[in-house]
């Protein structure tokens, strides 16, 4: 991570770069449950911010503190250095599409993108061209006179951002901006989004439960669970390398063997497993012999094994027990023994129905040392 | 149609029969041309005519008329204000008795609002010397005391199902909490305010015992004149004001019915 370019796209790398978020310790109770749990999170300029977790592990209520709906019960807020903790909605340099668009049902489309520019006492002459830039910039021009009521879903949510978007805001908010959307559009929409972030470079929060997009879309993820963040880092990042068990299962596909450290060898861990040998993963972290760990490794990183040797590094046998086929790929999901099955995705370079591997057939797999993770929490 | 449907259809038929068949022929009745009540003997208007020359009539009617509306004003006022305590406050202290003493007009008894509030306008009358004497003012606060409750339940349904985010938008977006309610909270419940207002009018319009306990001599209300003057024998002159008090009361309840289905839900999508 020297190279200096590589910098300037990752702020978060650089110790001297100053955020334009900070969340510092900030917990919110509601009587006695912990929404959110002294979390603390710097969010830099320009970034695609997602919040990843399942509903109830406090990504919304953490989103609506930003926005000054809610009030941290500890802990303060900053946005662009100034701590708007005790802020009210109103007065924030902030804005919020929310999950369900709250487009206002008695107003225009027009009229429900000038509401917030109306509030600013903006001249008449300027907010109209502000509007018309809007509703060009989410291409709505045409449906300017209609009600909300009268639009499609896909339109309901460009009239929203285009209503958010039309203060200029520094942060924009989005809770679950593409939930509403059915699958199609939402795959359309999210690379419209990110190309909206990166054409106004304005730096966006989203709040998702769905790991594929905030995968797609984002810059960093924060993973969140029962109010806490249990790590921030790019999707790559996260995917490839999770830290914890709970970020692992997540987020994608995961085999996970239950073990313990037996040995270590230079930069390897070998694990005792109940596969009844030993996985050899490369490992950065020094563990104590006797560790409890979890040993993680993605589907798509098993291969079938050619040469299989009953203390061949990393290799199981099993028995093929289910196929589920996805058209560009396949997973197989394999009983190792009685009680473990092992998933494997495989690219499906040849049509199905000419594949070699189908149901009860016999199959080794290997995968290299680098390939999985070792866990502990 | 199969059979089923027929015996559906005819007891629907009986049940709206029972219902409004007395309605029906008091507006039959108030066309026909004898004295006698209940001998029919040709079409006439003669007792609107007749309706429209009686002064003691007209005056009651047209304080009815004003105390309905002035009721209606403020019961919506009041009302709107409790529903939003009620609906918007979360769980402030003393809200379970606050919603019960709220609702309390509904089901007492006439006769001892009437009373009650009797008492309490002589008591004040001696203390304070206000309000000095009874009549429109002591009717209209009367009124409100059990108007504004009908109109806090049809505020407070509208209010609940409408979208909070609806609001909060409106404050993200730079709106204070007044400008929102003006702008964003009003608008989206104005069919509630309309038909509670209408449902306080016809209320107020309708009421006989509560005013005869706070009114005062020369103030006679339109349902007092009817009640007093049909003790003396019904004239065919009360069938045409009946009449007309129907169609006044029916418009008012369909606007009222109408512009609460208009928007079934302002719910954000």
């Amino acid at each position: 991570m020297t190279n200096p370019e590589r910098r300037t796209l990752e702020p978060w790398q650089d110790p001297k770069a100053a955020p334009y978020v900070r969340i510092d310790h900030v917990t919110k109770k509601f009587d006695d449950v912990y929404a959110v749990d002294d979390v603390s999170l710097d969010i830099f300029q320009g970034e695609f911010f997602s919040l990843l977790g399942s509903s109830g592990c406090g990504k919304s209520t953490l989103l609506r503190m930003l926005a000054g709906l809610e009030r941290p019960t500890t802990g303060r807020i900053y946005i662009d250095g100034a701590d708007v903790t005790d802020l009210p909605a109103y007065s924030r340099p902030v804005n919020m599409m929310f999950q369900s668009y709250a487009l206002f049902p008695h107003m225009t489309v027009e009229q429900n993108v000038e509401f917030g520019l109306k509030q600013d006492r903006m001249p008449r002459k300027e907010r109209a061209e502000r509007v018309g830039e809007m509703l060009g910039l989410l291409q709505i021009g045409e449906l300017r006179k209609r009600k909300p009521d009268q639009l499609s879903g896909g339109q309901r949510q460009r009239a929203a951002l285009a209503r958010t978007l039309a203060k200029h805001p520094k942060l924009l908010l989005l809770d679950e901006p593409l939930g509403a959307l059915d699958k199609r559009l939402r795959e359309s929409a999210q690379f419209e989004l990110v190309n909206l972030q990166e054409r106004l470079g304005i730096t966006f929060v989203t709040v998702t439960h769905d790991q594929e997009e905030a995968m797609t879309m984002s810059t960093r993820i924060a993973v969140m669970n029962a109010g806490q963040i249990l790590q921030v880092d790019t999707p790559t990042t996260i995917y490839e390398y999770p830290e914890y068990r709970f970020v692992a299962d997540f987020i994608g596909l995961v085999n996970l063997f239950d073990g313990r450290v037996a040995e270590i060898q230079d930069d390897r861990v070998l694990v005792e497993t109940q596969l009844g040998r030993r996985l050899h993963m490369r490992c950065s972290h020094p563990h104590a012999i006797g560790t409890p760990v979890t040993v993680a490794i993605r589907p798509e990183k098993l291969q079938i094994c050619q040469t299989y040797r009953e203390d061949g590094v990393n290799q199981v046998k099993g028995v093929v027990e289910d196929i589920a086929y996805l058209g560009d790929v396949s997973i197989y999901r394999v009983r190792v023994s009685p009680e473990l099955l092992v998933e494997m995705t495989l690219t499906n370079i040849q049509p199905r129905t000419e594949q070699a591997l189908t149901w009860g057939q016999e199959v080794a797999m290997e995968w290299s040392p680098t390939s999985g993770v070792v866990l502990t929490e | 149609m199969n059979r089923g449907r027929w015996k559906l259809y005819t007891f629907l038929g009986l049940g709206f029969a029972f219902l409004y068949i007395p309605v029906l022929l008091l507006i039959v009745y108030s066309f026909n041309e004898s004295r006698l009540v209940t001998v029919w003997s040709g079409f006439s208007i003669k007792w609107y005519l007749e309706l429209m020359q009686n002064q003691q009539l007209l005056d009651a009617a047209w304080l009815s008329v004003r105390i309905a509306a002035t009721n209606a004003c403020f019961a919506v006022v009041l009302g709107t204000l409790a529903a939003n305590a009620l609906v918007r406050h979360g769980k402030f202290r003393g809200r379970t008795v606050f919603q019960l003493l709220l609702t309390a007009p509904l089901v007492m008894p006439e006769v001892i609002t009437g009373l009650s509030l009797l008492l309490l306008f002589v008591t004040m009358e001696q203390t304070i010397g206000w309000p000095d004497g009874r009549g429109f003012t002591t009717i209209t606060i009367a009124h409100i005391t059990f108007s504004m409750a009908y109109v806090a339940v049809v505020v407070r349904s509208r209010l609940s199902q409408m979208d909070r985010s609806l609001e909060e938008a409106a404050m993200d977006l730079g709106a204070r909490p007044l400008r929102v309610y003006m702008s964003i909270t009003l608008p989206l419940i104005a069919p509630a305010l309309l038909s509670g207002w209408l449902l306080a009018f016809t209320l107020s319009l309708d009421d006989l015992v509560i005013s005869t306990f706070v009114a005062g001599p020369g103030s006679t209300t339109l349902p007092m004149v009817v009640y007093s003057s049909v003790r003396m024998g019904v004239s065919p002159q009360i069938n045409a004001l009946a009449s007309i008090v129907v169609l006044i009361v029916s418009v008012a309840v369909i606007i009222a019915g109408l512009s609460l289905r208009q928007r079934p839900a302002a719910k954000g999508h």
